[in-house]
């Protein structure tokens, strides 16, 4: 087969392999997993429960402050993909940032971090009992490595965001390996679909 | 025409004195492009990404880098599972770049780990981080990083 041909054939593969998914770019988690439910301490120093979402979607994030690469790097792509959405979408998306961290996250040290990415992006963090919980509920992990001679220490954690829709119902997982582009095609599908359905009811 | 003749000649004079200049200034052994240190608020580590190109014919391993803007600077790659979670893997043998080829030091991939900011640092400031090489005379060479939002790639 001509190289071009070749090319050709292996585009339209992927096309399919992408159709199969009903068109997102992230993998869709629709009825696989359990509906959004935790209870955790907010950047505000509060107990919350998924309530304080106020039924609206949400693009979840499990990360830690401590984490200079992948972790900042998935949040800006995320707000970026965010401002690329009609602006009436935008204000509907709430983000949460998850740290599993919280023997380094605090309140105050969790609010500092979300308001550089984000003024819709909350910060939550819990005990280890909430915060096994909920990872677990999205079959999800967290780990330590082991502490270095000046007390630091890596933690392992999920790279994917989670998207619930406004019922808290989970939608997408959006793979570290996506780009703005199409994260933002993702989102907008997902709560342009949420606004029709809001229309017909 | 004379005036035209002339113009070509000066013309000609000066990209033969141009390309005699640069054919002349020593090959950089090494270049580093692109230097930058991502800003995290709250004191929390910071990544420096850059560039590294090794010019000369035989490998050079970037083995330690130190600043004194921060207290400790490490050499880490992200790795990505199968699974989908993430860890930072400290590159314990440093970072091996082979004769005239690049290695990316970049989101989600290698990075230099800063800890512990020495002092707020600002957008857009200077910050010097001093690379050690095996392989390279001198092996010391002091990189300008600028520091960059968070939210910037
Ligand atoms: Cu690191």
């Amino acid at each position: 087969m001509k190289p071009v041909r070749l090319a050709l054939t292996a585009l339209m593969l992927l096309g399919l392999s992408a159709c199969a998914d009903q068109g997102w770019n992230g993998k869709s988690i629709e009825g696989l997993m359990p509906e959004l439910e935790f209870e955790l301490t907010a950047e505000t120093g509060e107990t919350v429960t998924e309530s304080v979402f106020a039924g609206r979607p949400v693009a979840m994030y499990f990360g830690f402050t401590h984490c200079p690469d992948i972790c900042p790097t998935t949040l800006a792509r995320l707000v970026a993909a965010v401002r690329r959405l009609p602006e009436p979408l935008q204000e509907e998306l709430q983000l949460a940032f998850v740290s599993v961290d919280p023997g380094r996250d605090g309140p105050q040290q969790l609010a500092d971090y979300t308001d550089a990415f984000s003024e819709r992006m909350l910060g939550l963090t819990g005990t280890q009992r909430q915060l096994k919980a909920l990872t677990r509920r999205y079959r999800t992990t967290y780990g330590y490595e082991d502490e270095r001679a000046d007390g630091s220490y890596n933690v392992s954690h999920s790279s994917a965001i989670f998207v619930f829709d406004a019922a808290g119902e989970p939608q997408l997982m959006l793979l570290d390996s996506l780009g703005v582009a199409e994260i933002a095609a993702d989102l907008e599908k997902l709560l342009a679909e949420r606004a029709e359905n809001a229309d017909n009811a | 025409m004379k005036i035209l003749s002339g113009v070509v000649l000066v013309i000609a004079l000066l990209a033969g004195a141009l390309w005699w200049v640069a054919d002349m200034q020593p090959a950089e052994p090494i270049e580093i492009d692109n230097p930058r240190v991502r800003l995290v608020p709250g004191g929390a580590p910071m990544a420096g990404y850059f560039t590294l190109t090794n010019h000369t014919d035989s490998p050079v391993r970037l083995v330690s880098a130190a600043s004194e803007a921060f207290d400790h600077v490490m050499i880490h790659r992200t790795v990505v599972s199968a699974d989908g979670n993430a860890r930072m893997a400290h590159q314990d043998d440093g970072v091996l770049v082979g004769a005239g080829e690049t290695v990316e030091f970049k989101p989600k991939g290698l990075h230099l780990m800063l800890m512990r900011a020495q002092r707020e640092l600002e957008v857009g400031e200077a910050v010097e981080i001093v690379l050690g090489f095996e392989g390279l005379e001198p092996a010391e060479r002091t990189v300008v990083f600028t520091v960059v939002p968070v939210t910037s790639s």
